[in-house]
């Protein structure tokens, strides 16, 4: 047991101590007057500022999607707006564009890595090269990723095989290779839309950006659990990212999708391995050095998701703690708000997002179920669930008319808050908890279908 | 019943439901994992040193030069 793990348990055991020394307080003083009273008492207080918290809880969420909706609506028209004056000129400049190296990492993508390579060949874009580093695969991902090096394209393919070190390890292997002036860092499982290179190089005509997040979308929507990701998908980008990226603050490069330039990259030394979410470690330490980081909404990247609940666990556990890992490292920054910035915000922000919001949301529903069991009113639970799947709805329909998406999503809004935030809220809460205990945990790879 | 009550009563018991089942998820994928075969930590950089030997007796050259 770490000196860590003793403070974290040490102060746990304070605050429990206080609360049970304050509770038997109250039992002392309550027992003063009436026994039989003390149960409905004590009831009646935790009932109350339960309902108070959540009241809270709602009121920040209410504002939550309206801030975010309405920066996210912003961001579109100014989107809009300069890539109507932009557009032509990219296209008259073609032999000024720099070069832009792509950072396939690939461990085990043997099933999906000759249709992801063949893709990449297709990309519309002048001056590029592809670099896959093989991570040590115990599969024929070298093998296949060769066969397709040898075929006849005029687009420069180089494999790298090396050690097995993890994905952030492959990354730092290819960032030292990468001949480009900037480097796009992808999955070895992911198709990218042919635009994507030009759509992200413009940003960069701005001297103080140092990174651009794609846009990330689902292509495997096949069942009920990769049709509701492709709704969470939609909006966790068309509304949280623009929002984000309207305040030149976008707290993720998504790990599928994510252009950088090549001396940012170096100067921060490149991707770390302490943490389970290198892209958000990342993408921290560029901010926390005062770089801006853009959205493209053009640029996409396909991803397969996983499309069995159980794999769907494991990957937003790994996310979830991956997350509070890149909080914690970063978190002078949640202390010191005038030194911060707009980092202070951000860094709240992740973790609202990340453990109030799950743990608001699973309380709020065993409240709700409680007091409908015990005191017949149901109606309340009604009300909590038809608020927050009205917030979903409202958000679904605006980021499926922003992002062109299928308006079959909107459809699953409902479904997304009877059951699946629900059964990820849980996760989460639990991901939470054990991260807190300091609990081991592995990478715990996503097994491919080979949808690409 | 009105409607409202009868939707209401549906939400209760879906949402009893959907808590039950996502503990029950957590740990069928919390066993699942611990079921499953272990691999070595591919970030551990000491796993060069602490390599299990390829011999199953650990196989020492014999020196010719006994001084």
């Amino acid at each position: 047991m770490g000196l860590s793990q003793l403070y974290r348990y040490f102060t746990s055991a304070l605050l429990l101590g206080g609360l049970i020394a304050l509770g038997g307080y109250g039992f002392y003083k309550v027992r003063q007057y009436d026994l039989t009273s003390f149960s409905i008492i004590l009831e009646s207080t935790i009932l109350t500022v339960i309902s108070i918290y959540l009241l809270i809880f709602l009121t920040l969420m209410i504002i939550r999607y309206a801030v975010l909706i309405m920066y996210s609506f912003m961001e579109h028209i100014e989107y809009q707006a300069k890539r109507d004056n932009e557009s032509r000129e990219i296209q008259a400049n073609d032999a000024l564009l720099p070069m832009v190296t792509l950072v396939v990492p690939a461990y085990n993508e043997g099933v999906v890595i000759q249709a992801a390579l063949r893709s990449l060949l297709l990309l519309d874009y002048p001056n590029y090269e592809i670099i896959v580093i093989d991570d040590g695969s115990s599969d024929d991902t070298y093998e296949k990723s060769l066969a397709v090096a040898r075929e006849d394209h005029n687009v420069p393919l180089r494999v790298i095989t090396k050690r097995n070190g993890g994905k952030a390890d492959a990354l730092n292997t290819g960032m030292t290779h990468a001949r480009g002036e900037f480097i796009l860092n992808m999955d070895g499982d992911t198709k990218l839309s042919r635009n994507t290179l030009r759509a992200c190089i413009r940003h960069f005509d701005n001297p103080n950006v140092g990174a651009v997040a794609g846009n990330v979308k689902v292509l495997n929507r096949d069942n009920i659990w990769t049709k509701l990701q492709a709704l969470e998908y939609v909006e966790g980008l068309a509304m949280a990212r623009k929002a984000q990226s309207f305040m030149r603050a976008v707290n993720i490069i998504p790990g599928p999708l994510g252009m950088f330039r090549k001396s940012v990259l170096q100067e921060a030394g490149g991707y770390d391995h302490d943490t389970f979410a290198e892209d958000c470690d990342l993408t921290l330490k560029l901010l926390m050095r005062g770089w801006h980081i853009s959205y493209e909404p053009t640029a996409i990247a396909w991803v397969e998701t996983p499309s069995r609940l159980l794999d769907l666990l494991k990957q937003r556990y790994r996310w979830t703690r991956g997350i509070l890992q890149a909080t914690r490292k970063h978190s002078s920054a949640m202390w010191n708000p005038s030194k911060a910035g707009i980092n202070f915000f951000i860094l709240w922000y992740m973790l609202f997002e990340g453990v109030i919001w799950p743990f608001s949301t699973v309380l709020g529903n065993l409240f709700f179920a409680y007091i409908g069991l015990k005191y017949g009113l149901v109606i309340f639970l009604f009300y909590w669930w038809l608020q927050l799947t009205i917030l979903d709805i409202v958000a679904a329909s605006y980021c499926v008319i922003v992002e062109e998406e299928s308006p079959y999503l909107i459809m699953y809004s409902v479904g997304f808050r009877l059951f699946y935030i629900t059964i990820i809220d849980i996760s989460k809460v639990f991901a939470t908890i054990e991260e807190w205990r300091g609990t081991a945990m592995t990478w715990g790879k996503l097994q491919r279908e080979g949808k690409l | 019943m009105d409607l409202i009550s009868i939707l209401a009563t549906v939400i209760l018991i879906t949402t009893i439901g959907t808590l039950v089942a996502g503990v029950a998820a957590y740990a069928a994928f919390k066993l699942r994992d611990k079921r499953r075969p272990k691999k070595k930590d591919p970030t551990d950089a000491g796993d060069a040193q602490d390599a299990e030997p390829i011999f199953l007796k650990r196989y020492t050259p014999k020196t010719d030069n006994p001084a």
